[in-house]
């Protein structure tokens, strides 16, 4: 009974204790990788090439997305305002849930799937056939050759995706509006002027910077700590997606209620 | 390779920028050409907040920049842009009313001879235009409501109040509220019908306020009818005071529809006074003889009557002054 | 200068690998370090570069003390050492020249003229002249072996450290792999340090072999006076005879003979 008891305390402890060293291992990671900046030398020719491979490699999947979210809002919002609330918030709520949620959150969680498990399997591979060892022996800071550029693309990249993603979100949300909800052009318009706010904006960049590098970020932490060969890496893969929506999903909650 | 590949990035960035910088002016309603500075004080602003449409004849003209309390504080100061080429009419004002019911305010410019409410607050400043708001559709409703309650209790009090002789010379009178009853029923019957659309506690609502009407305007034939047939009656003091304040009732309900809520108020203390009166006059304190000899018993009834058409005239013929809801 | 270790000792968690590991490799020698696989070896080797810090003892290397480094003094020292890893470890999103090139780029003076050029000499010298432009995966398991000691050689480091360099080749590209580091010894006075489990090759290549045995140097010598131990493990793990090195009666006490090489 007695053992039981311990051991059951054993296993809680000791998986604190494991949280709290991957915590503080993904804190000394973001340290060392911001110290790693000034290495521009390393991690600035790499910069573009990795802004193409996670920021424009990844509009196409955004896009589509997207476009399905716009459509889908327009209907679902035509289906639940009937009565006596007017169709053009057909237009507002496509617009407000586009720009503030669907078109941040649903981007970032697709790019978790697309980048992060990328950059988890591909830097997790390099780790067990010691190709980032083969880089310190040559000399280059690993954080600054594979994380910083890494880290630095999505930060820029994914608020551009997002940008895009709204905008078509909208576009198409919009089109569904005339074409099946017979709404005009002006209502959806005035729907979507309704209660913009430029700030709405600023909210989604904010966001979707946060969630680069939260994706790219988690992405570098399980590729760098991979083990144990080809299943490690799927392993990391894996931990990657599911660290980093989860993430994802609490940051937003975060930034909800601090900055609106 | 290279240089292709560096294109791509540079032409994705800058569309994201573009698309995000021009989304956002466009949605923000174009960006602001030269415009115009408005401003126009007013005694409450509603639900007005910045970024509101400012129309002019329906047309959307401009937008509400700020609104502000004014440093004395007596009134509040709503900036507005509007387009430069606007010709304001010479006796200009702002009305602040719902654009539906969803909370969405509008600054309505419009001439003081097309309307000409008493609550415009005239602002001693140059170039600042009287302002008035609506008071909110639900305010309204309620208000009504309270107003037929009180048309019901006034029509049971003079059922139990009044005989023959003073009856007598009410009676015209009396027949001139139930002709105000009607019309106000009618209005109230036409009102219901324009706001088809709204929801169920509007309508009822308004189909109480026609429902109170109809119930006065019974009390006061069944009056009528008694003070037809009956003997003289042995009672009531005062009842020259109730009058007078029934006569406030109607100038209050003709001076400010803001103020409804205040005559409603007034209404109510006329009837417990009313109370008080007619329990003296079960007691057999209150002199009869007071009451009949007394003229301006009628003359106040007759007075209050004539107020009261006036007012219902202005609603019939004015009905956007009062229940004037574009409600989408 | 040289490489000298002294009473190191490192420990995985409860897995104690190195228990006072000591040796010194002289300038100008190529020594080697041989064991099972999983005893250490690699270990051993990535404490010399500072890809792992001792818990207890020191590594010096070129006269100073590795561990104590901080990240620029690392990379100053790494410079000046080469490292051919077990599986070649080349990047794969590169050509076999970048690859060679890499550790050439980070250092001053050297223009794209001037690897490119220096990038052909390494290539030719381990026989791998015209392939640089293909990508790791489109070469042969020695040949990647051979283009991993050129990245090695390329910015022409004072010491080279093999981890592994003929393991798993057939014994012809073996011994092309011994000739290429026996040139490094004579045609460049390179210092090197072979970790490996091929006796064959160790005996080809080292001026002195050390067996690495329960955490600690347990025999060092010359290859004939490895030969001519009396040392049981040593003749044990040279001859192949388990029952020599772990003791009759091995196979009872569950002793574990394969494992994985540690970090490999």
């Amino acid at each position: 009974m007695l053992e039981r008891v311990s051991g059951a305390l054993a296993l809680v402890g000791g998986r604190t204790i494991t949280a709290l060293q991957g915590m503080g291992q993904a804190w000394a990671l973001l340290m060392a990788s911001a110290a790693s900046l000034r290495n521009a030398d390393v991690w600035l020719p790499h910069l573009l090439p990795q802004m193409a491979r996670i920021g424009v490699a990844s509009v196409p999947i955004a896009l589509f997305i997207a476009t399905f979210t716009g459509i889908v809002m327009s209907l679902q919002a035509s289906y639940t305002l009937t009565g006596t609330i007017p169709v053009y918030f057909v237009g507002t709520l496509v617009g407000k849930t586009m720009i503030l949620e669907l078109g941040p959150v649903l981007t970032a969680l697709t790019l978790a799937g697309r980048v992060g498990a990328n950059i988890s399997a591909e830097l997790g591979t390099m780790r067990v056939t010691e190709q980032v060892d083969a880089l310190e022996t040559l000399a280059y800071d690993p954080l600054a050759y594979l994380v910083v550029p890494r880290v630095l693309a999505a930060i820029l990249m994914f608020p551009i995706v997002v940008l895009l993603a709204i905008a078509l979100g909208i576009g198409s949300g919009w089109i569904t509006a005339l074409q099946l909800l017979d709404m005009s052009s002006p209502e959806f318009v005035k729907g979507l002027r309704l209660f913009f706010l430029p700030w709405d904006v600023w909210f989604a960049v904010i966001k979707s910077v946060s969630f680069g590098a939260v994706v790219t970020g988690v992405g570098c932490y399980f590729g760098l700590r991979t083990e144990r060969g080809a299943e490690g890496v799927g392993r990391s893969a894996t931990r990657t997606v599911v660290v980093a929506s989860m993430l994802i999903l609490c940051l937003d909650a975060f930034w909800a209620a601090t900055l609106l | 390779m290279e240089r292709r590949r560096e294109a791509l990035v540079g032409l994705v960035v800058l569309l994201g920028i573009a698309v995000g910088v021009v989304g956002t002016i466009w949605l923000q309603g174009g960006l602001r050409r030269d415009m115009v500075e408005l401003r126009a004080a007013t005694a409450n602003v509603g639900q007005l907040v910045a970024g509101a449409a400012v129309r002019f004849r329906g047309v959307s003209v401009g937008r509400v920049d700020a609104v502000a309390v004014t440093p004395g504080g007596e009134a509040v100061m709503v900036h507005m842009s509007v387009r430069p080429e606007l010709v304001l009419p010479a006796d200009a004002a702002v009305l602040l009313a719902p654009e539906s019911v969803f909370g969405d305010w509008q600054a309505e410019i419009l001439s003081l001879t097309e309307l000409d409410l008493p609550y415009f607050v005239d602002y001693p400043e140059d170039g600042v235009l009287p302002g008035a708001a609506l008071p909110d559709f639900s305010r309204l409703t309620a208000t009504a409501d309270e107003i037929a309650r009180n048309l019901t209790v006034i029509s049971e009090r003079f059922q139990i109040a009044f005989t023959e002789q003073t009856a007598l010379q009410l009676r015209s009178a009396i027949e001139n509220i139930g002709e105000v009853s009607d019309g106000l029923s009618e209005i109230i019957a036409q009102q219901a019908a324009r706001f088809e659309d709204l929801s169920e506690g509007v309508n009822a609502s308004a189909a109480e306020l026609g429902a109170a009407a109809r119930v006065a305007r019974t009390s006061f034939e069944r009056i009528d009818s008694i003070i037809g047939s009956a003997g003289a009656g042995e009672m009531l003091g005062d009842a020259g005071a109730v009058l007078s304040n029934l006569r406030s009732l109607t100038d209050e309900l003709n001076s400010s529809l803001g103020d409804m809520r205040a005559a409603a108020q007034q209404a109510d203390t006329t009837f417990a006074r009313f109370d008080v009166l007619l329990a003296a006059a079960e007691t057999g304190d209150g002199s009869v003889g007071k009451l009949l000899g007394d003229p301006t018993l009628a003359e106040g009834a007759i007075e209050a009557v004539q107020e009261l058409r006036a007012l219902l005239a202005d609603i019939q013929e004015n009905p956007r002054r009062y229940l004037s809801f574009s409600i989408f | 200068m040289s490489i000298q270790l002294v009473d190191v000792e490192k420990a995985f968690g409860p897995k104690e690998v190195l228990r006072g590991f000591t040796m010194r490799v002289e300038d100008g020698e190529t020594a080697a370090i041989v064991g099972p696989s999983g005893s250490g070896k690699s270990v051993l080797l990535k404490h010399v570069v500072g890809l792992l810090r001792p818990d207890a003892g020191s590594v010096v290397v070129d006269g100073t003390s590795v561990p104590e480094l901080n990240r620029h003094g690392l990379a100053q020292l790494r410079q000046r050492i080469g490292y051919v890893f077990q599986f070649a470890a080349l990047f794969d999103s590169m050509t076999i020249a970048e690859n060679v090139g890499m550790g050439l780029r980070r250092m001053p003076g050297w223009d794209r003229l001037r690897i490119a050029k220096r990038v052909e000499e390494c290539l030719a010298l381990v026989e791998l002249a015209g392939m640089g432009d293909r990508y790791p995966a489109q070469l042969s398991g020695g040949q990647r072996k051979r283009a991993g000691l050129a990245r090695a050689i390329a910015p022409s480091p004072k010491y080279l450290l093999y981890d592994e360099p003929t393991t798993g080749l057939d014994p012809v590209t073996t011994s092309v792999i011994d000739r290429l580091i026996l040139r490094m010894r004579d045609e460049l006075g390179v210092t090197g340090l072979v970790v490996t489990h091929d006796m064959t090759s160790a005996f080809r290549v080292a001026d002195r072999i050390t067996l690495l045995h329960g955490g600690r140097a347990r025999f060092t010598g010359t290859p004939s006076e490895v030969r001519a131990a009396s040392d049981p493990v040593l003749r044990g793990f040279v001859e192949g005879d388990p029952d020599l090195y772990y003791g009759v009666g091995w196979q009872n006490e569950g002793i574990n003979v394969g494992g994985h090489d540690h970090g490999a």
